[in-house]
C-alpha cells in the first residue's frame, strides 16, 4: 500500500500538497449535458456547493440548463465546438469561479489531455489523476501492467503475424477454442472461432483474407475464445491517500449495438466466494493503475466462472445508481468529497448489498429499426414513480431531442428486496412511463425484463441476439387495440363535458370561506 | 336558425340504434376499423366491431382521458401529430390515423334504404370558418359547402346531392352545434 501511495505522489509531482490538504470546493462545473448532468447538479445542490452549466446552443431550453445555478453557451451543436471545446470549458470555469470540474460520462470524461489542463490551470478535475488516466486508456500498456501484477486477462498472443506459422503453438498454449482476430480490427470482420487444431491453419488464412480486405493489413492474432460470457464490472473507490475499496458487482451483460442497456445487481452469476475474489483483483487492478477517485473495473465472466480483466472504466459509468440503491453509497457525492482530498470513512466491511437493483436505460430510438436514433419533439411525458422507483431525467413534455448528441433520454432503475421483487417493480415503471411524439425503447425494455430467459437469469451478452431477434413480430399482438380506438374516437368526438353539472362557479361554494369559526389544530 | 326537430335524423346514420352517432373510420397499421360513437344521458355508447361498449369517459388533463369500460379502469395519454393520434394505453403505444368522420363527406353515406337529408351540418361542435356558397347557387354532389373548424381542424362539409342552396343558417364566425343544419339544399328533382 505503502509503495503505491508513493508511486501515486510521484505521478502527480507537484501536486502533492492536494493530497494532504482538504481543498473545500466552491464551485463545479458541469461539462456535460443531459440526465447525467442533471444528476450532478443535484448532488452539488444537496451539498450546498454552486453549480456551473454548460450548453450547446440547441440545449438552451435542456434541462440541465435550467436545474444549475449558473449556465454558460459554450458553442454550435457539434460536439466538438461545444461539450469537447477545452478551451471553452476552462475559460467558463476561470470566468464563472468555478474550481472544480466534474465531467460526468461521455465526452471529456476520459481525455487525459483535458484533465491535464485542468490540472495545469490548478482545477480539480472530479476523477483520477491524469497519468492513471493515461495508463488506463492505453489497451497495450494497461494489459502490460496487469499481466506483470497477475491479474488475469483473456489469454492470448502478445503479437501479431502475418504468416501462419507460430499460430498453432500459440493455440496450443492458449487452449482451443480461440478466437482469430484481426489486428486492425473492430466491428467484427476477420473474427472468427476455431475448436480444434485441425481448423486452425485454414481459420487463419481466411482471417488473414478478411483483415486484408477490411483494414489492407493482414496482421492477426490469436486470444481466448469465451464462450457464453457475461459482462460484470465492480465499481471501485479510491480515496487519495490509498484507501480502496469495491462496492461490489454490476451485471450488464444485456447489451445492443455493443451498447449496454439493462443493467442489474447483484449478478445471478456470483456467489459470496467469486464476489470477494473479484473485487480483490479490482481493488489490485486500480492499485497498481494509481487510480483515484471513482472507476470501474471491466470483466469477463465465462460459463466456467473464469473471469478475465477487460478494462477501467475511467469514470462515473451511466449505471452507477444501481450500486448506490443497494449499497446506499452516493457515488457521485464520494466523487466529490475524494476530489476534495477527503479520506474514505466507509471501509470494505461496511459495504452490503442490500436487495437487488435493475437499471433500463431509456433511449431515444427505434428498437424495430435496428435502434436507430429517433429525434424530435416530446409532446407529452409521464414519468413512472412509486416506492423503489428512481428515475434519472433530462428531458420533459416539450422539450426538444436534438440529433446531436448520444440518444439517451432518462434511467429508470428499480430496486427490490429480491430480484423479483424488483423485476417486477421495473415492469411496472416501464408500464406507467409514457413518452410521445419520439420513439423510445420503452415497449422493448419491457419485453427484455419480461423475458423468461431474463427471469432465469440467463443474461450473457449474446442475449438480444439470442432472445429479442423476433421481437417485431411479437408487438403486434396489441391489447388494448380496441381502448386505444374508443380513446381515439372519443377524444375527437363532441365533448359534452361535465360543466354542465356545474353551470355557474358561484353554485360552488368555497367550502373553506363558508366554515365559519374553526380553529385549526384543536386549540 | 333551424328549429331543433331535425336534430335527430341526418344522413350518415347507418345503424339505427345508434341514431344520433358520429362515425369514424379510424386506421392503425393499415387496418380500418369503424367506430360509432353515441353519447347519451351521461355515457358513451360506442359501436366496434358488432359490439357495443358502455362507456364513463372522463377528461382528466389534455393529454389524459380516463375511460371506465364496464367498471374495468384505462387510463390514456395521448397527443396528436401530424394528423395522427399518439395513444399510450397501459404502456401500450398506438399510433392511429383518423380518416375524416363519416358524416362529413355526403359521398360517404350510400348505404342503401336510408333517406339522406339534404342539408350540410357540422359533426362535431365547432366554427364556421367559411360559408362557400350563396343561396340559389347550383350545387353537385360533393361540392364544399362550408368549412367547419373543431378540434383545431378545417373540416370541408360537402353536399350530400346535388340541388341548389336554400337556406343558409349561419355566417362566418358562427360557433355550431353538432348536427344543426348549417346549409341546406333543395334537391334536383
Amino acid at each position: 500500500m505503502l509503495s503505491w501511495k508513493n508511486s501515486l505522489i510521484s505521478l502527480t509531482g507537484s501536486k502533492v500538497e492536494n493530497f494532504s490538504n482538504i481543498h473545500m470546493i466552491q464551485k463545479i462545473l458541469i461539462a456535460n449535458r443531459g440526465e447525467i448532468a442533471v444528476r450532478i447538479i443535484n448532488a452539488c445542490r444537496e451539498m450546498s456547493i454552486p453549480s456551473v452549466a454548460v450548453f450547446s446552443i440547441v440545449d438552451r431550453n435542456s434541462l440541465h440548463v435550467q436545474k444549475a445555478d449558473e449556465a454558460y453557451c459554450i458553442g454550435d451543436p457539434p460536439p466538438l465546438e461545444s461539450y469537447l471545446n477545452i478551451d471553452k470549458i476552462i475559460q467558463v470555469a476561470k470566468k464563472s469561479g468555478a474550481d472544480a470540474i466534474h465531467p460526468g460520462y461521455g465526452f471529456l470524461a476520459e481525455n487525459p489531455e483535458f484533465c491535464e489542463r485542468c490540472e495545469k490551470e490548478g482545477i480539480i478535475f472530479i476523477g483520477p489523476n491524469s497519468k492513471a488516466l493515461r495508463l488506463v486508456g492505453d489497451k497495450v500498456e494497461s494489459r502490460k501492467t496487469m499481466t506483470e501484477a497477475k491479474i488475469p486477462i483473456i489469454p492470448g498472443m502478445m503479437t501479431s503475424g502475418k504468416q501462419t506459422k507460430g499460430f498453432k503453438e500459440a493455440a496450443e498454449k492458449i487452449g482451443y477454442p480461440v478466437m482469430i482476430k484481426a489486428s486492425a480490427g473492430g466491428g467484427g470482420k476477420g473474427m472468427r472461432v476455431v475448436w480444434s487444431p485441425q481448423e486452425l491453419e485454414k481459420g487463419v488464412e481466411a482471417g488473414m483474407r478478411e483483415a486484408k480486405s477490411a483494414f489492407g493489413d493482414e496482421s492477426v492474432y490469436l486470444e481466448k475464445c469465451i464462450e457464453e460470457p457475461r459482462h460484470v464490472e465492480f465499481q471501485v473507490l479510491a480515496d487519495n491517500f490509498g484507501h480502496v475499496i469495491h462496492l461490489c458487482e454490476r451485471e450488464c451483460s444485456i447489451q445492443r449495438r455493443h451498447q449496454k442497456i439493462v443493467e442489474e445487481t447483484p449478478s445471478c452469476a456470483l456467489d459470496e466466494k467469486l464476489r470477494a475474489k473479484m473485487g480483490e483483483v479490482a481493488k489490485k487492478v486500480i492499485e497498481v493503475s494509481g487510480y483515484n477517485n471513482a472507476g470501474t473495473v471491466e470483466f469477463l465472466l465465462d460459463k466456467n466462472k473464469n473471469f478475465y480483466f477487460l478494462e477501467v472504466n475511467a469514470r462515473l459509468q451511466v449505471e452507477h445508481p444501481i450500486t448506490e440503491l443497494v449499497t446506499g453509497v452516493d457515488l457521485v457525492k464520494q466523487q466529490i468529497k475524494i476530489a476534495s482530498g477527503e479520506k474514505l470513512t466507509i471501509t470494505q466491511d461496511d459495504v452490503q448489498q442490500r436487495g437487488h437493483a435493475i437499471e433500463c436505460r431509456i433511449y431515444a430510438e427505434d428498437p424495430e429499426n435496428n435502434f436507430l436514433p429517433s429525434s424530435g419533439k416530446i409532446l407529452f411525458m409521464k414519468e413512472p414513480s412509486g416506492p423503489g422507483i428512481r428515475h434519472d431525467c433530462g428531458i420533459y413534455s416539450g422539450c426538444e431531442v436534438s440529433v446531436y448528441y448520444d440518444p439517451i433520454l432518462s434511467k429508470v432503475v428499480a430496486w427490490g428486496e429480491t430480484r423479483e421483487d424488483a423485476r417486477n417493480r421495473m415492469l411496472l415503471a416501464l408500464s406507467n412511463y409514457t413518452v410521445l411524439g419520439i420513439k423510445t425503447c420503452i415497449d422493448f425494455l419491457s419485453a427484455v425484463v419480461g423475458h423468461p430467459e431474463f427471469v432465469a437469469g440467463n443474461t450473457q451478452t449474446s442475449f438480444i441476439a439470442k432472445n429479442m431477434s423476433d421481437w417485431k413480430e411479437k408487438t403486434k399482438e396489441k391489447r388494448f387495440l380496441n381502448e386505444a380506438l374508443i380513446a381515439a374516437a372519443i377524444s375527437s368526438s363532441a365533448k359534452p363535458t361535465s360543466r354542465r353539472r356545474f353551470q355557474d362557479k358561484q353554485e360552488m361554494p368555497n367550502p373553506w370561506l363558508t366554515l365559519g369559526k374553526w380553529g385549526l389544530g384543536g386549540t | 336558425m333551424a328549429d331543433s326537430g331535425q336534430m335527430g335524423v341526418r344522413w350518415h346514420v347507418k345503424q339505427s340504434y345508434f341514431l344520433d352517432a358520429m362515425e369514424f373510420e379510424l386506421k392503425i397499421e393499415n387496418q380500418l376499423h369503424k367506430l360509432q360513437v353515441e353519447f347519451k344521458e351521461g355515457v358513451y355508447h360506442v359501436g366496434l366491431d358488432d359490439q357495443e361498449y358502455l362507456i364513463d369517459s372522463s377528461t382528466v388533463s389534455d393529454h389524459c382521458l380516463s375511460l371506465l369500460v364496464n367498471g374495468k379502469a384505462f387510463t390514456i395519454y395521448w397527443t396528436e401529430m401530424n394528423g395522427k393520434k399518439h395513444l399510450s394505453v397501459a404502456g401500450e403505444k398506438y399510433v392511429i390515423e383518423e380518416a375524416a368522420p363519416d358524416s362529413v363527406t355526403a359521398s360517404g353515406a350510400d348505404s342503401a334504404g336510408i333517406e339522406e337529408e339534404p342539408v350540410a351540418a357540422s359533426p362535431m361542435p365547432g366554427k364556421v370558418v367559411k360559408i362557400l356558397v350563396n343561396k340559389g347557387d347550383k350545387v353537385e354532389k360533393g361540392q364544399g359547402l362550408v368549412i367547419v373548424e373543431a378540434m383545431k381542424m378545417e373540416n370541408e362539409i360537402k353536399s350530400p346531392v346535388s340541388g341548389t342552396v336554400g337556406k343558409v343558417n349561419f355566417k362566418s364566425g358562427d360557433l355550431v352545434d353538432a348536427g344543426r343544419p348549417i346549409v341546406e339544399i333543395e334537391p334536383d328533382a
